[in-house]
């Protein structure tokens, strides 16, 4: 009895793992036909940023259809500190971030890899100001030192004569406001609290700006979903969320008054136009409260992160890897962009693309410029 | 007549007593079994409709797939589990056993104290530190994520209870079979082999199935070695030697997504774990089952 048992189990073991194998060759076969591409497959791999995470896999979606299947990338969002961590610790062969790398961390990897850390931009955070206002569904208009008092709790109710001056026509309830804000650490925060510290001294002093800061009051919610729950649910509420967040949730957010004094309603081109100043070469700055006339004044670059010296990282083993990894980026910040709108993301101003060729031009290999090379294929230079 | 009349008056209190206590045990186990039938029915309500060919066969890629109504799946989940789930187990049968025969089958040897806290304090640890522990031994040193690091953080889970299950099998089995084996000349480890562990079976495999499942469920491990993937590799040792995906980290990152059609996926794949989960419990006990009724 106890014989047969563990013999059915025997059997289903090896059942088991028959069937594996022969779905593993299964797959293997069904795309040798398409391998009459002219090199192997390559696997690359990136991981960071949970807000550029759909727009990096839907490119790694498309990139991989106009391969032919040849070349697969698979991103992993872990969060931008995640993100700066593993590409400190060689672990992935490109990181992506909201935060740019520090000095000290740049110094780090320049010690690691005898070259450059790139903060190559590739698509552009947006932060609106979500509401949830019984009756007033669209086009609040709020300023940055109201909301800079709402987050500081000097403003507490929507009847405030400060929001009613800025909106005559809205009927504002005589409802308490509950401020929300992000628990956990994020670049949305590093975004939001940049804005607030470069309008307020009060904020600068009192609070200032970072992935995660000590709120003077409010609510946590845990990622983008959790803000956006309690802002969804709760009469009152103002948080902050990712535009494409807001959009495909559907949620109310406010028109901002940017340093020109324009009233800048959260869109696409708006977060474009402000990214369109005078850029650094490295591409390390932050622009919210931009002065572009026309630019929405709470934004920022996502970037994408790389080593100029792609043979020291750890985990790109051969040439061809790093090759076809270079490949993907020049077209993720030309042709990959025509996704952006798409899937609610800003397009990368000329300014950034300019300054991203710039740092490809220097990513080599043993010494061999693969990346002015690839720039040249690709008509870029 | 008075006597007679206590003694049924006690007797029916005694039986109302009784009534009332047996009632109180069948209602604290309907509490105990509502959540669960509660969490079941409510994950099979949510999941079965993005239950289809399709999530078989198909690869996760991009949540615009999904928006699009473009094909998409899990087979790259469902197969990464099962290959990291397997090295997990390999890698923790030999271990687990080995300390579990120490322990039972040698009392008195100067290792079994120390033994017995490293594997309590192995079995109370979080998961998310041997998750840690793997990412420094295999991914560090590999330079890449791999199903083989998401293996060894899993097989941590996995080692202290298979010690544990083996030592309380071995146990059972009385001390006159092995003074039998003795008797005749057999040396201590021909015993073991060829007579504890045999009477032993049921109970080991018993013990290695629920250590399987446990360590099914865990998501928190894999973050960091295993780390996610959302196609199948170029090859399939890329399972073994590359990044892979696997059911509950899988089903963890589908539920954070902004996306109706990932959370409905996200049910799929919880449908999908839990049969795993209670197909190897229902395996287990019945098992067990049959092992009470060999004796």
């Amino acid at each position: 009895m106890k014989k047969s048992v563990l013999k059915s189990i025997q059997i289903t073991v090896i059942m088991a793992i028959i069937v594996f194998v022969a779905g593993c060759n299964g797959t293997q076969e069904s795309e040798s036909g398409e391998r009459t591409e002219r090199q192997q497959r390559v696997d690359l791999m990136g991981a960071g940023a949970s807000f550029p995470a759909p727009l990096m896999t839907a490119m790694a979606d498309e990139y991989r259809t106009l391969t032919n299947n040849r070349v697969t990338i698979n991103y992993q969002s872990i969060g931008s500190g995640g993100g700066i961590r593993q590409f400190g610790e060689q672990t992935i062969m490109f990181g992506m971030t909201e935060a740019f790398l520090s000095d000290e961390i740049m110094k780090d990897v320049e010690a690691n890899t005898k070259g450059k850390a790139f903060n190559m931009p590739i698509t552009l955070a947006d932060v609106v100001a979500t509401y949830n206002i019984p009756g007033v569904d669209k086009g609040l208009v709020l300023d940055s030192s109201v909301l800079v008092d709402i987050y500081l709790g000097k403003i507490t109710n929507w009847n405030n004569s400060r929001i009613a001056n800025l909106n005559p026509n809205k009927n504002l309830p005589s409802l308490p406001i509950t401020v929300v804000h992000r628990s956990d650490g994020s670049g949305s925060t590093n975004i939001w609290t940049s804005y607030f510290t470069r309008v307020s001294d009060e904020w600068k002093n009192k609070v200032g700006m970072g992935t995660s800061v000590n709120w003077p009051l409010g609510v946590g919610g845990n990622g983008n979903e959790g803000v956006a729950g309690i802002v969804i649910n709760t009469p009152g509420a103002i948080g902050y969320n990712s535009l494409a967040y807001a959009l495909i949730n559907d949620m109310s957010f406010a028109s901002i008054i940017n340093s020109s004094g324009n009233i800048i309603t959260p869109s696409f081109d708006a977060t474009t136009e402000a990214a369109n100043i005078d850029l650094p070469e490295d591409t390390r700055i932050l622009f919210t409260n931009t002065p572009a006339p026309n630019g929405y004044p709470i934004a920022g670059f996502a970037w994408m992160l790389i080593h100029e010296n792609l043979h020291m990282n750890n985990a790109i083993s051969t040439k061809n890897e790093a090759i076809e990894l270079v490949e993907f980026i020049i077209w993720s910040i030309t042709d990959g962009q025509n996704l952006s709108e798409g899937l609610g993301y800003a397009r990368l101003p000329e300014a950034a693309i300019d300054r991203s060729i710039d740092m490809i031009k220097q990513i080599n290999w043993k010494g061999e410029m693969i990346g002015r090379d690839l720039l040249r294929k690709n008509n870029l230079l | 007549m008075n006597i007679a009349n206590v003694k049924q008056k006690s007797l029916k209190q005694r039986k109302i007593k009784d009534n009332f206590m047996v009632g109180l045990l069948y209602l604290s186990t309907l509490i105990v079994i509502t959540p669960l039938i509660i969490i079941i029915s409510y994950v099979i309500y949510n999941g079965i409709n993005a239950l289809n060919w399709d999530f078989f066969v198909h690869e996760l890629g991009s949540p615009t797939r999904a928006m699009q109504g473009r094909p998409t799946g899990l087979v790259h989940t469902i197969l990464g589990t099962a290959v990291v789930d397997t090295l997990a187990l390999l890698i923790a049968l030999p271990v687990g056993v080995g300390s579990g025969i120490l322990l039972s089958e040698y009392p008195d040897n100067k290792l079994n104290p120390a033994l017995r806290i490293i594997n309590d304090t192995l079995n109370g640890m979080p998961a998310i530190l041997k998750g840690l522990l793997a990412f420094a031994l295999i991914v560090k040193p590999m330079g890449t994520f791999s199903g083989l690091a998401g293996g060894v953080a899993l097989a941590f889970v996995m080692i202290p209870i298979i010690a544990r299950a083996t030592e309380s099998a071995l146990m059972n089995i009385p001390w006159s079979i092995r003074e039998a084996g003795l008797a005749i000349g057999l040396p201590r480890w021909r015993v073991i082999m060829s007579t504890v562990i045999p009477a032993a079976k049921t109970g080991l495999v018993t013990g290695f199935l629920i250590a399987f499942a446990r360590a099914v469920g865990e998501a928190a491990p894999l973050m960091f070695t295993s780390f996610g993937n959302n196609y199948l590799p170029k090859h399939w040792t890329g399972m073994i030697f590359g990044p892979v995906d696997t059911l509950p980290q899988r089903l963890y990152s589908l539920a954070i997504s902004p996306y109706k059609e990932w959370h409905a996926m996200g049910w799929a794949a919880g449908i999908i774990l839990l049969v795993f989960v209670i197909t190897l419990f229902i395996f287990a006990r019945v098992l067990t089952a049959e092992k009470k009724y060999e004796s």
